[in-house]
């Protein structure tokens, strides 16, 4: 018989007595909940990229000059609109708008809000007016003074108002001092007979469908496109969410990260047991003749199956539980969304080997190193494994999966760093710890007593089983406090005063005007920011172009104007990173123009400005570098002096670039500002309307309402991979207990024979668990403080703080969640009568 | 030159010269074993008595290759243990040798019939079922073959692991303290069905106890003394 069959029949004997369950078990929580995190993140993913659709109005935009003639094959759904500046007109009164001639498909993801009033709440629908009628901005009503159900003229057509717009995807994408929109129907544009040869027209084109066809189609794209054509993902709908993206991408993977973790612990526990409970077999193969070679053979297949099983039963758990969990926070989402794919399944399975061969080899390679003599001297260990390979495969294994796993790699390297360092801290502690139980113990009496010598007595059990909790509970503390800090912290950024409206186009004369206004009817605005569009053309007086590898030259802000500002104090929720703030050092204007008409190079060498981060990070800006923008016909040309970090969700106007006072000054500006405006019904923005026409208002209350769903189904979810944490967190105290279980059924047999009471052997156990969940817990929240405060600063910008909560919390918690599993796992030793456990123990 | 070690060694199963073993203790090396010479001549029957810690169990586990002495050399089948590395000395075991323990050393997952099954897989024997059934049999317990090893008393498991033992037809069986977690009657029983299976096979048997009875119903008895060989009786 070959050792391969041999393994895969003492495996399937084996399953009858259970031996295997213990290892089988962990592997199955193991994996389980890393496919539920794995599916549920890829989900949650998926379902935050539609939210992202919804607020673009399609899954990718593209905005171009000139019709697009031809596009790459694709089986995407299309939707097509003409975009252009005109003249609208009822009786004498005359207003610039924004017009948007769409097809019956426009927009493809989200919905257009249409309302029969003004300020109304409307209903969804599509953007495409009856026949013979336009759907319109609520502030082109007072300017033309009409009404619905009125008649306005645009070029040599005539239309009837059918209702107001309250609310369209893209609201806030790049619109600010455009004119008032109005949606009219794209085939009735002929009509108005106002686009002519060299209109300033925008074609867009909206395109929706599965991810994979998706990114083959924008790649194929972006290779036709000229600078003047734009795409826009989903990701990039509003730059509002983008914060929100990234930090849920960091928290899924830390997440993900921990769960391995976590089942990686439980398993080598489980695995070891395993290896113990073997040895003997091992040694008695080795008698029978079996070679180390055979005895691999014989475990390794043993171990893969079991892998096997395991990882897909585990996938299986997953799968079912992500779709029953993700049904009730994601119900729309997930009707939508295509079947888990066999990718995933693998990934899972994948995982769960990995994860077994790391968490096990180590073990079972001591197994097959067990001398034959043990058959005669029980007490024989095996030969020790080379401690260095033992650590080496683990740390391999782990590796592979923590980068498999981890996305950014920053997030793992910290976490990483900080779980290296705590197994070395916390083996530390946990010897410490019992030195200190050591002195309760000289003060304590009866079963505790008792409990407490059981503690010292297995000191290397202890201190692996104080460590396993105390890391179970530690990884449950940060998680609560990651949640509790950094989404706490972004729901606070959005305080309830939080602008809920922009004014923009506000020109310099009416500054003092519009302040006025807003103090009359009580309303704080932000600051007033003046604001002049230019284009990024130079860096150092090269071509920006020039500058970049080819894969970052696509970027959209080379692709259209930026608004540009200029400050002297520093706005609000931007925190400078590199350089220093540049101030009031303002230089002094330049006369404007030149006699000759030819454009003009602005460039003094003290003229200084501040980048974002991002766009610094995009654009390889650094420090020092000198930009150039095209302003109208004019150049202008500052020095970098400062970076800074811009919370783009803070409803405050926010600018890529901010110019020192002084060089920007004189240029056509209008500004921009956000206010705080009351909600419920009659609300004051329509006197703001009438008493200032020219200035465009922008309502932001559903983008708010919003983000602040999208936080909490991020916060729902995190709950969620909360409780799959907690499972984990429980297997790897349960597989610790029942590493240490014959060791006490023997011990339990022996007190028992000796006189000891049932109930007074309980206590003992159960005061054993107790004061290791204690201890656990105290550990715990000193390793979560430090590492919380290690992962706020390094990570999310945040300043440490103590969480008196965490010590309240995690002690009992650790006390109640040992001592519970504790005596589930081991009540039944002393309830079994003495003589039978005698037998049992062979 | 040398001549081979089948040639030196014609009728000897197991040969021992100056056989020593010491293991490092806190106090320095402590002597377990000390100079033994033994020849077991094949179809012999070979007792190695002593009191508890004069290193019976230790000699034992020398001569079956389960371990290897600090000096002196050991023959198994002629070959030098001491030149064989641990596989090498494990494939030479292999179907040749059966071994009888005192704690039993079952396997608690299988049944009897699979227990008396699994040095005949490991020896690839092709008639390996039928043979187990058949050496279940010849030891009483055919009608239990499918019991568990904690469905069996301990002279029942005892006679499980004999069967196991002599079911691959081995040359040489060892027995460490065959009776030694069994009662007087039971023990006794046990000592027949060794001796009747071991004379029926014709094979060699070497056995460790401190039971002067058990000891006597061998041809040869070797006595230590802390690691000594005090002297040797032939029956």
């Amino acid at each position: 018989m070959n050792f391969l069959r041999l393994g895969l029949w003492l495996l399937g004997r084996e399953r009858a007595s259970g031996e295997w369950r213990v290892l089988l078990l962990a592997l199955v929580i193991g994996v389980g909940s890393v496919a539920t995190t794995g599916f549920l993140g890829d989900r949650l993913q998926r379902a935050m990229r539609d939210e992202g659709a919804r607020f673009l109005g399609a899954d990718l935009l593209v905005t171009s000059p000139r019709p697009v003639e031809s596009w790459p094959d694709n089986p995407l759904a299309t939707a097509h609109a003409v975009e252009f500046a005109s003249m609208i007109s009822r009786g004498d009164a005359f207003q610039l708008a924004t017009l948007r001639a769409v097809d019956d498909a426009w927009p493809l993801r989200g919905t257009v809000r249409i309302a029969p009033r003004a300020f109304a709440p409307g209903t969804p629908g599509r953007a495409l007016p009856p026949p013979g009628s336009v759907y319109v901005d609520p502030q082109l009503l007072p300017l033309l003074d009409a009404q619905v159900g009125d008649t306005v003229r645009i070029g040599e057509a005539a239309f009837r108002i059918a209702g107001v717009v309250v609310e369209e995807p893209g609201q806030l994408g790049g619109v600010f001092g455009l004119a008032p929109r109005v949606f009219l129907r794209g085939d009735e544009l002929d009509r108005t007979q106002v686009l002519l040869p060299g209109s300033r027209i925008t074609y867009l084109y909206q395109f929706a469908g599965a991810p994979p066809a998706l990114d083959a189609f924008t790649r194929a794209l972006k290779t036709r496109l000229d600078d003047t054509q734009r795409t826009i993902g989903s990701r990039e709908g509003v730059e509002t969410l983008r914060g929100a993206f990234r930090n849920m991408d960091a928290y899924l993977q830390l997440t993900a990260l921990i769960s391995l973790l976590l089942s990686v612990a439980a398993i080598a526990i489980a695995a070891r047991r395993h290896a113990l409970r073997h040895y003997d077999q091992a040694a008695l193969l080795r008698c029978f003749g079996a070679t180390t070679a055979q005895l691999r053979v014989l475990y390794a297949v043993q171990l893969f199956t079991l892998g096997l099983l395991g990882s897909l039963g585990g996938a299986a758990l997953g799968a079912l539980v992500q779709q029953a969990l993700g049904g009730l926070i994601l119900p729309d989402t997930l009707a939508r969304l295509p079947a888990l794919g066999w990718k995933p399944v693998a990934v899972a399975v994948a995982s769960g080997l990995l994860a077994l061969a790391g968490a096990a080899l180590p073990a079972l390679m001591r197994l097959i190193r067990v001398p034959p003599l043990r058959v005669l001297r029980r007490d024989l260990p095996p030969l020790p494994l080379s401690a260095w390979l033992g650590a080496a495969i683990s740390g391999a294994a782990l590796l592979i999966l923590v980068v498999a796993y981890a996305r950014d790699l920053k997030l793992v390297s910290v976490f990483v760093g900080a779980l290296a360092a705590l197994a070395l801290v916390l083996a530390l502690l946990a010897r410490l710890a019992l030195v200190a139980g050591r002195g309760m113990r000289t003060v304590s009496r009866g079963p505790l007593r008792f409990g407490l010598a059981q503690l010292l007595r297995h000191r290397f059990d202890s201190t692996l089983q104080l460590g396993a909790f105390t890391l179970a509970l530690f990884l449950l503390g940060l998680l609560a406090l990651v949640r509790t800090d950094l989404i706490e912290s972004w729901r606070t950024q959005l305080p309830p005063d939080a602008p809920n409206h922009f004014l923009v186009n506000i020109a310099p004369h009416q500054q003092d005007a519009v302040a006025a206004w807003l103090a009359d009817h009580h309303l704080q605005a932000s600051a007033l920011y003046p604001m002049v569009r230019g284009r990024l053309i130079e860096k150092n007086g090269q071509p920006i172009a020039d500058t970049l590898p080819p894969e970052d030259r696509g970027d959209n802000s080379l692709r259209r104007e930026l608004n540009l500002t200029w400050t002297a104090s520093l706005p609000a929720n931007n925190a400078v990173t590199a350089g220093r703030w540049h101030g009031d050092r303002r230089v002094a204007a330049p006369a404007r123009g030149t006699p000759s008409g030819a454009p003009l190079l602005r460039s003094d060498p003290s003229a200084e400005l501040s980048v974002e981060s991002g766009m610094a990070e995009r654009l390889h800006l650094a420090l020092g570098d000198t930009l150039g923008f095209r302003i109208g016909d004019q150049t202008v040309a500052a020095r970098i002096t400062s970076i800074r970090n811009v919370k783009w969700d803070s409803m405050q106007p926010n600018f890529f670039v901010i110019f020192a006072p002084g060089m920007l000054d004189g240029l056509p500006a209008s500004g921009i500002a956000s206010v705080r405006v009351p909600s419920g019904p009659g609300s004051p923005m329509s006197g703001f309307v009438k008493a200032f026409p020219g200035i465009t208002v922008l309502a932001l209350d559903k983008l708010i309402a919003d983000i602040e769903a999208v936080f909490a189904r991020i916060l729902a979810a995190i709950q969620l991979l909360l409780g799959f944490l907690l499972a984990a967190g429980l297997a790897v105290v349960v597989a610790t207990l029942l590493a240490s279980l014959d060791a006490r059924r023997q011990e339990a047999v022996l007190l028992r024979t000796l006189g000891a009471r049932r109930a007074w052997l309980a206590q003992g156990l159960m005061s054993e668990f107790v004061v290791l969940g204690l201890l656990s817990g105290v550990l715990a929240s000193v390793c979560a403080e430090i590492a919380m405060a290690l992962i706020a600063h390094r990570l999310f910008d945040l300043s440490p703080q103590l969480h008196p909560w965490l010590w309240l919390v995690l002690p009992p918690l650790g006390a109640l969640l040992v001592g519970a599993s504790g005596w589930l796992t081991t009540r039944h030793i002393v309830r079994v009568p003495p003589m039978q456990s005698l037998r049992a123990l062979g | 030159m040398t001549p081979p070690d089948s040639a030196r060694f014609p009728a000897s199963i197991v040969q021992a010269r100056a056989l020593s073993q010491r293991v490092p203790t806190a106090d320095g090396l402590l002597a377990i074993l000390s100079d033994v010479a033994l020849d077991v001549k094949a179809g012999e029957t070979l007792a190695i008595t002593g009191a508890s810690g004069s290193g019976k169990s230790t000699l034992l586990g020398l001569l079956a290759g389960l371990d290897i002495a600090s000096a002196g050399e050991v023959h198994l089948f002629g070959e030098r243990l001491d030149t064989l590395d641990e596989d090498a000395r494990a494939r030479l075991r292999a179907g040749r040798v059966g071994f009888v323990f005192q704690s039993f050393q079952l396997l608690p997952a299988l049944t009897a019939l699979e227990n008396v099954l699994m040095p005949l897989e490991l020896a690839g024997r092709d008639d390996a079922r039928a043979r187990a059934a058949h050496w279940l049999e010849r030891v009483g317990l055919a009608a239990r073959a499918r019991h568990t090893p904690r469905q069996l008393s301990g002279g029942e498991q005892q006679r499980v692991a004999i069967a196991r033992a002599f079911a691959t037809d081995p040359e040489i069986v060892f027995a460490d303290e065959p009776t030694g977690n069994l009662d007087a009657d039971t023990g006794a029983r046990i000592v027949d069905l060794l001796f009747e299976l071991n004379a029926s096979a014709h094979t060699t048997l070497v056995l460790v106890t401190h039971d002067a009875t058990l000891a006597a119903r061998c041809q040869r008895r070797l006595h230590l003394v802390a690691g000594r060989v005090q002297d040797t009786v032939s029956a």
